[in-house]
């Protein structure tokens, strides 16, 4: 990572995928790491402008760390992120969160339930330890 | 392709930044599991970049709605740039004007300012897919379903039934009754029940000491209605 990232919020990304519960999960994360859990350090941006190729939103993960939140394998804010010529800090798949959750009912695309808000939790609390390890310039494992 | 028409695709921008992206989202849910189930699918923005080649071809192989939250229109740059001309563009921001500053980002903090936002752009939206689908339908089949040279105006009004404690009530206009409380954001809760009920007493007879039975039944026969369910 540059360091000269170090010190400027981090962009979570989610890919906000809209046929299943993952890409809910994925937002919701994003949101409670950009709202509560690391405010100031953190901020996100539309993926959809990204995908349009806004200039702003280029620059913006051209000179940011940026942690990448997909909900399946598709990858698709890691894939754009790259494809922008931004730099992925850090990947976390909501998929793979799953393996820890076996018979959880999280929800659907629309709305979760408990069990899928316990997982997102998890994220968003995974997804703040990438970000102080940031601030305080230690690595973060992809 | 209009012959071999059976679904209506929908992109929403979904951007994260906002809150007209959450309701954009949210809205186009709305269409596909409630209020157009069966005439509509979707695919994630995103993966007009990341997919592969059947999936770039989305907007070609259906007619194709975005529902951006600003007026920078990504899901429409991004559908026509990646996958082909659409069909129709709606704007969450055009549609609700100020409204959405008093809605969120996230879920957790949904108000009813959030709900009545969702549900006045998701019938914003089934509305167009109705007007693409109809424009789409090849005029003989048009024609057949318009009940042959009948005047509109010397037609009955369609009507609608309710249960009122355990009773079926016909009410006369009740779906054009309901389509015009959706259309004033009346919301489809208990919060909404007193304009229902004074929406239909202007059409129809409803003693006081019935006042409550009437709510309810209404309450109930508008949820169904925002729901698509056809009134009987």
């Amino acid at each position: 990572m540059a360091n000269e990232q170090i010190g400027n919020p981090v962009l979570v990304i989610p890919c906000s995928g809209i046929g299943k519960v993952h890409g809910l999960i994925s937002r919701e994360a994003t949101y409670l790491v950009t709202d509560e859990l690391a405010p100031g350090k953190t901020d996100t941006l539309c993926l959809a402008l990204l995908v349009k190729g806004d200039p702003d939103a280029v620059a913006d993960v051209r000179n940011h760390a940026c942690i990448t939140l997909d909900g399946c394998a598709k990858a698709c804010a890691e894939k754009n992120v790259q494809m922008a010529g931004g730099r992925v800090a850090k990947t976390i798949q909501v998929a793979a969160c799953f393996k820890n959750h076996r018979g959880a009912q999280p929800g659907d695309a629309s709305a979760l339930t408990d069990d899928g808000w316990t997982i997102t939790r998890e994220i968003a609390a995974s997804a703040t330890c990438d970000v102080a390890r940031f601030f305080a310039g230690e690595e973060v494992n992809r | 392709m209009s012959a071999e028409i059976t679904k209506v695709g929908i992109i929403s921008c979904s951007g994260e930044a906002i809150p007209e992206g959450t309701i954009s989202r949210l809205a186009t849910r709305r269409v596909l599991e409630l209020l157009r189930p069966g005439q509509t699918v979707t695919l994630c923005l995103p993966l007009f970049l990341a997919g592969n080649e059947a999936e770039r071809n989305f907007a070609k192989t259906h007619p194709t709605i975005t529902i951006d939250g600003c007026e920078k229109q990504c899901a429409k740059w991004g559908t026509e740039e990646h996958s082909g001309p659409v069909s129709g563009a709606l704007i969450v921001s055009e549609i609700l004007g100020t409204q959405p500053s008093a809605c969120h980002r996230s879920s957790r903090g949904a108000s009813q300012a959030d709900r009545e936002a969702v549900w006045a752009v998701a019938e914003q939206i089934a509305a167009a897919v109705d007007k693409v689908l109809a424009e789409a339908t090849p005029p003989d089949a048009a024609a057949a379903g318009t009940g042959g040279g009948q005047c509109a105006c010397s037609s009955p009004v369609p009507g609608g039934s309710i249960t009122v404690k355990g009773a079926k009530v016909t009410i006369a206009g009740l779906p054009l009754i309901f389509e015009q409380c959706a259309e004033r954001s009346i919301p489809a809760d208990a919060g909404g029940s007193a304009a229902l009920l004074e929406a239909v007493r202007i059409y129809h007879p409803i003693r006081p000491e019935e006042e409550a039975d009437y709510r309810s039944a209404l309450l109930a026969g508008y949820q169904n209605f925002r729901r698509g369910t056809k009134l009987t």
